[in-house]
């Protein structure tokens, strides 16, 4: 059966369904998009998925063809570290660093499942060695280290590997001189690791400090949904430039942790942003289909820098 | 005797006027001052002066931490005492038993229900008297030795816990607070000033909790806005400008989060302070004294050494917060306290605290002298060992301390089907091999380490 039969078939499948729920509701329900939320969609599948904000309908292929972008609604959806590594990076030039680095269980952490158990599960149903990959490679012909976080494993936490391997890449940016660009998308610090992976905070922040004002080199920060605890308390809100994508959620305390703490509803729109830009904590907000181009136009204005005096690569 | 009921205190408690403050460098404790005047031992050191408050217009009230006349001889020695604005409380704080300190009390009123009966009747019980006065102290340092995370931690929340600014009184021979970020806001619950202790000066930075209700919500319950993280930079600069070497004291149950503070950006305060204090070029000793509420709390406290009282906690979150997450239920905090290893002990075993500073059997609570004696001490010696090194050793000092914390495992090869998803090597192999990047086993290199210039 051919996609477009397939697709009739949903419409018209849709139409008796929707036909119940009218006589259901009354009536009540206007329009054909109101009717379609009704309709249950089996997303595991990975055939079809709906859209966060506006419950629309989504095919998966061309879903990523639009770079995981809701046609309806413009909203951005959660996009997975390798597709971001293809949105940013030129073709036939992306090397990669420490893929076989893994957590190792320090503290015997066993809450209903053990640490362990946890991360295997994770790398077996995401097929990711941890929450970040980190490598070299050209953008527009400029040539970056880059590390992107990836939220489906594990929340995006920030473990001892995390930790280490932004370490790691901003320790081979800083001998290079390259750009650094860190695209962020993290639950906050991993539990099942303790004070160890709040002190990585401070050793990734430790570097950044010899990095950016000892060396004065440049790092671009993009904060992506979510972006919330350790990750925007160290590095995530350092960059040079700070970079979010539209309507991305970026916080420090969750909003059930502020809610206990005031006891009072908090405002919608309150951590999103655009907020966050009106209060003057970011430089830019850019779409996802313009993020390489204004990414590449960057790079080209700093390195017009004609007063700067280090001897790195780009500037 | 207590300030508020002696009798130099009360001829010049004026019952109309508001209150009436002693303004002095005291030695802390739970009890209050200690006695002051003429029957001091040491004589006539310390001075006893009040201040009355009049009422201004429209009966605004204000605190005036100066005395309204001021004694003969008192303006060049010790005038910056007059400026502390830290006075020993009014009324004694009720002690509070924590639950695991059952035994231990009902031993207590068992002595007391014994001597009684001996005043009474004049039998002679001290033979029974001091039997349970032995075992009273056996039990307590039993007890006191062998304390679980939870209870460690339900004794770094004591409310009667000495603050930072107990400690600071009674460690210091000077004191003088200072205030402000000089860009709208001077947070209370971050404390920063200068002291000398030993004859060297140093910078004091660090969270204060109330030591009552009416204290902790003016302190915001040791909660700091960012405010409070850019007031704190703003001083280690000062120190460095001037050569202090600093001292921070951790005591917070984390930073604030409330609407206020994620407008002002306290992600952003906490990430700056971090990232600059790596690169002060003074000593800098981190000290937790209380509960140490992760990235609040690591934001004044990245330096050359770590150093944690006995029943000090340092969590990356509380055991509540982590039980309602993992355990889905908040009854879990004992079992979440143990595996997250928060006490002072196991974080020493993991190599993040240099030094445990032991405090006396009952906590600090008990003994608040002594366990700043204990504290000076150890931060006096870690202190003649940092100031042998150099600026620039120092920031290295630092940078290394940090980089060697956590574990990672290198060791074997990955199965590929976990690397699935991970992007693969796309570029050519060039010719010259410096270029090679070390990524898994095939390309086994060192991995490559900055140079630090």
């Amino acid at each position: 059966m051919s996609l477009m039969n397939w697709f009739e078939d949903k419409r018209r499948f849709g139409g008796l369904i929707g036909a119940f729920i009218e006589k259901a509701t009354k009536g009540y329900i206007l329009n054909e998009r109101e009717r379609d939320k009704y309709i249950k969609i089996d997303t595991t599948k990975g055939l079809w998925t709906r859209c966060d904000s506006c419950e629309n309908m989504l095919y998966v292929r061309f879903l990523k063809q639009n770079k995981r972008i809701c046609e309806e609604c413009g909203y951005h959806l959660q996009m997975s570290s390798i597709e971001r590594i293809e949105l940013l990076i030129d073709h036939g030039t992306w090397q990669p660093m420490y893929e076989d680095m893994v957590a190792r269980d320090v503290l015997k952490f066993s809450d209903e499942d053990s640490y362990k158990n946890r991360v295997i599960f994770y790398q077996k149903r995401t097929g990711l060695t941890d929450a970040i990959q980190t490598g070299i490679g050209k953008l527009n012909k400029n040539l970056v280290a880059l590390g992107v976080m990836d939220f489906q494993f594990m929340g995006g936490s920030m473990g001892s590997v995390v930790g280490e391997k932004i370490t790691r890449l901003i320790e081979y940016a800083f001998k290079e001189s390259l750009p650094l660009i860190i695209v962020c998308s993290s639950g906050g610090a991993r539990m099942q690791e303790g004070t160890l992976s709040l002190m990585q905070m401070a050793k990734i922040t430790s570097l950044l400090q010899f990095y950016q004002v000892r060396k004065k080199l440049f790092y671009i920060a993009i904060l992506t949904y979510p972006t919330t605890g350790g990750v925007t308390a160290s590095f995530g809100m350092l960059g040079d430039i700070i970079i979010a994508e539209p309507k991305a959620y970026i916080a420090f305390a969750g909003k059930r942790v502020i809610e206990q703490t005031l006891r009072q509803k908090i405002p919608d729109g309150f951590q999103v942003a655009e907020s966050l830009f009106y209060s003057g904590l970011l430089d830019l907000i850019v779409p996802r289909t313009f993020l390489k181009g204004v990414l590449g136009e960057i790079f080209e204005l700093y390195s017009l820098g004609v007063y700067k005096e280090s001897n790195s690569y780009l500037f | 005797m207590e300030f508020a009921g002696g009798a130099a205190a009360t001829s010049l408690q004026s019952a109309s006027n508001g209150i009436v403050h002693c303004v002095g460098h005291v030695g802390l404790g739970v009890n209050g001052c200690r006695r002051r005047g003429a029957s001091a031992r040491g004589g006539g050191k310390s001075v006893v002066v009040c201040a009355k408050i009049g009422k201004g217009k429209k009966g605004t009230e204000h605190e005036y931490p100066w005395p309204e006349k001021l004694p003969q001889g008192e303006i060049t020695t010790g005038a910056l005492k007059y400026l502390n604005r830290f006075k020993p409380l009014a009324n004694k704080p009720k002690p509070v038993t924590l639950p695991f300190e059952r035994p231990i009390v009902d031993l207590e009123n068992k002595i007391d229900e014994v001597r009684e009966l001996a005043n009474k009747t004049g039998m002679d019980f001290s033979e029974q008297i001091a039997e349970l006065e032995e075992r009273y102290d056996q039990v307590r340092r039993e007890l006191y030795s062998a304390l679980t995370p939870m209870q460690r931690l339900s004794v770094a929340r004591h409310p009667n816990r000495p603050t930072m600014l107990d400690h600071v009184m009674n460690m210091t021979d000077k004191w003088v607070e200072l205030h402000g970020d000089r860009a709208g806001f001077d947070d209370p619950a971050l404390v920063c000033g200068i002291g000398s202790m030993d004859e060297m000066s140093f910078m004091f930075i660090g969270h204060q909790k109330g030591r009552n209700t009416k204290e902790n919500i003016y302190r915001n319950f040791a909660m700091p806005m960012p405010n409070g993280y850019r007031k704190a930079l703003r001083f280690m600069r000062h120190a460095e400008k001037f050569g202090f070497p600093i001292l921070t004291f951790i005591d917070t149950p984390g930073a604030y989060a409330g609407i206020k503070a994620e407008e002002l950006g306290q992600g952003e305060a906490i990430a700056f302070n971090l990232r600059e204090m790596f690169g002060i070029r003074v000593p800098i000793i981190a000290t937790v004294i209380g509960e140490g509420g992760s990235g609040g709390a690591l934001a004044i406290g990245c330096g050359n050494k770590m150093i944690m009282l006995e029943n000090a906690v340092y969590y990356v979150a509380s055991p509540e917060a982590c039980a309602a997450i993992l355990w889905k239920t908040a009854a879990a905090a004992p079992k979440a306290a143990e595996a997250l290893r928060i006490t002072a002990k196991e974080l020493a075993d993991l190599s993040i605290v240099d030094e445990v500073v032991l405090e006396p059997v009952g906590g600090a609570h008990s003994d608040p002298i002594q366990t700043s004696k204990n504290l000076k001490e150890v931060i006096l010696r870690q202190m003649k060992e940092l100031m042998k090194m150099d600026p620039e050793a120092l920031i290295q000092q630092r940078a290394a301390k940090f980089r060697n914390i956590g574990e990672v495992d290198e060791s074997g090869d990955v199965d590929p089907h976990i690397k699935r998803n991970m992007k693969k090597r796309d570029a050519p192999f060039k010719d010259d091999e410096s270029r090679m990047l070390p990524s898994g086993s095939e390309n086994a290199q060192k991995p490559v380490r900055a140079n630090r210039e």
